[in-house]
């Protein structure tokens, strides 16, 4: 770190502007191979999210172009000038497993959010009807007869995988609310949300009368 | 009688109306293989550089930047695309064989529409004052003769709160590493050249120039002292290059 650049990571420049690239280049390629998903995301072209590690300490942006070739733009801006759409702020695990689940809150995520919720909202659209075409990619390397037969292997295994996690997951998730019942059950926790949503609103709508009426 | 006034061209000492065609010369010749040179000289580190300096930049949609010594036109194209149509690159430069590679590159890569070409001297840039969001010259300040009649006119013409950003080979922090790219830059890089170019000469200047451009320090202090503001420098590479960024108050 330079004393002229009290902002400036301890990483040399060099190194995590090589990492920001070759992440940004592998998004794209796999992009590629998923025009749903390129296309969803050119409709929000210029939106800027903001991904503000606590823990490791570091902020990422993804900007969504209507440029070709490239689809995401990922960037540091190390003198943070960008006006982030939208920043999300927490620790490293707690952003990457709200990238992973399907959560419609972000209450006890550790996440806070700043800005926008809708490109929030949008993006994890996204991201679940995230569809790569591996099988054009795999035949692009190896040829139709190959790429095909091996991308029908890779879907088997990949479809079982998913398959046994997802019923694991199911087990687990039955056994702690269901027959232990130490947990909550999803619908019981969205509905206590949505409570503390209508209540955070009401006392809002009661903090504004009071002060309308001490102003008169 | 009176005495001529003197710069430095590398090692060499000559008169100031001297060096201008001397660096345009060396510029002519390796002009055709410029970017192949870039890549192998810094084994493709100078993309990662050059990247670093748009993000640092904070151009946005609709700015008007101007990629002084611009060269083969790496950084405006990549401008050419954050700006978007409502924005404006200008790619110049004072050498007319960079700038032909410069522009046919673009036209090749499909950047057109927001970006124009044109021929300028650094010393006395031919735009109005406040006309630009962004200025940056990539490799470009240490082949200037001038440089501080440089930053006062690239301050002139950027908008107040623009900013300046030259990125520009420096001194490595660490005496191993300093020491590694001496022998590098002295004996690999005139060897590479003499390969690739035919031309061990320009790339020994090349390795001159460097040595002879104003360290971290001095260059921050110029900026300074040329009016910019909240002046700071980022140390890439340990050092081997800095981004010096300035603000025009």
């Amino acid at each position: 770190m330079d004393e002229n650049a009290p902002n400036q990571a301890t990483l040399d420049p060099t190194l995590s502007t090589a990492a920001l690239a070759a992440l940004e280049s592998a998004i794209n390629t796999a992009l590629k191979y998923d025009p749903g998903t390129r296309a969803a995301l050119t409709k929000l072209a210029g939106q800027i999210l903001a991904l503000e590690s606590t823990q490791p300490p570091f902020t990422i942006y993804l900007q969504a172009t209507d440029t070709e070739n490239q689809t995401l733009r990922v960037f540091a801006d190390p003198d943070k000038q960008s006006s982030p759409t939208t920043q999300l702020s927490g620790p490293l695990l707690a952003i990457a497993a709200l990238a992973l689940k399907d959560s419609s809150t972000l209450a006890n995520s550790g996440v806070a959010v700043m800005g926008s919720t809708a490109l929030l909202s949008d993006m994890q659209t996204i991201l679940s009807q995230l569809d790569i075409d591996w099988e054009d990619a795999l035949n692009q390397v190896m040829g139709d007869l190959l790429g095909h037969s091996m991308a029908n292997k890779i879907r088997f295994l990949a479809g079982w995988t998913q398959h046994r996690l997802q019923s694991g997951q199911r087990l687990i998730s039955e056994y702690l609310t269901e027959e232990l019942k130490s947990l909550p059950a999803k619908p019981e926790l969205e509905s206590f949300y949505q409570q503390v949503d209508e209540l955070r609103m009401n006392v809002d709508r009661l903090e504004q009368r009071i002060a309308r009426i001490l102003k008169s | 009688m009176t005495e001529k006034k003197t710069t430095h061209f590398g090692y060499e000492e000559v008169a100031v109306d001297e060096k201008a065609s001397r660096v345009a010369d060396v510029f002519h010749s390796v002009a055709a293989k410029y970017d192949l040179m870039n890549d192998l000289m810094s084994a493709g580190v100078h993309r990662l550089w050059k990247r670093f300096t748009i993000e640092v930049s904070g151009v946005r949609a609709g700015d008007k930047v101007l990629d002084i010594a611009g060269g083969t036109g790496d950084l405006s194209f990549k401008f050419s695309r954050i700006v978007g149509e409502k924005g404006l690159v200008v790619l110049a430069d004072i050498n007319e064989s960079m700038l032909k590679v410069g522009r046919d590159r673009l036209l090749d890569r499909g950047a057109a529409g927001n970006v124009v070409v044109s021929q300028a001297d650094a010393q006395f840039l031919p735009y109005a004052d406040n006309t630009f969001d962004c200025i940056t010259i990539a490799f470009g300040l240490r082949n200037v003769t001038d440089k501080d009649l440089a930053l006062r006119s690239m301050l002139r013409v950027l908008k107040p709160a623009g900013r300046l950003l030259v990125l520009e080979f420096s001194k490595p922090q660490n005496s191993l590493l300093g020491k590694i790219y001496d022998t590098y830059s002295f004996k690999l890089l005139p060897f590479m050249g003499k390969m690739i170019t035919d031309d061990a000469d320009s790339y020994r200047y090349l390795a001159e120039s460097i040595r002879m451009h104003p360290d971290q320090q001095t260059l921050k202090k110029m900026m300074d002292d040329a009016g910019f503001s909240e002046t700071k420098f980022y140390n890439m590479t340990g050092g081997i290059v800095a981004l010096h960024k300035g603000i025009k108050p």
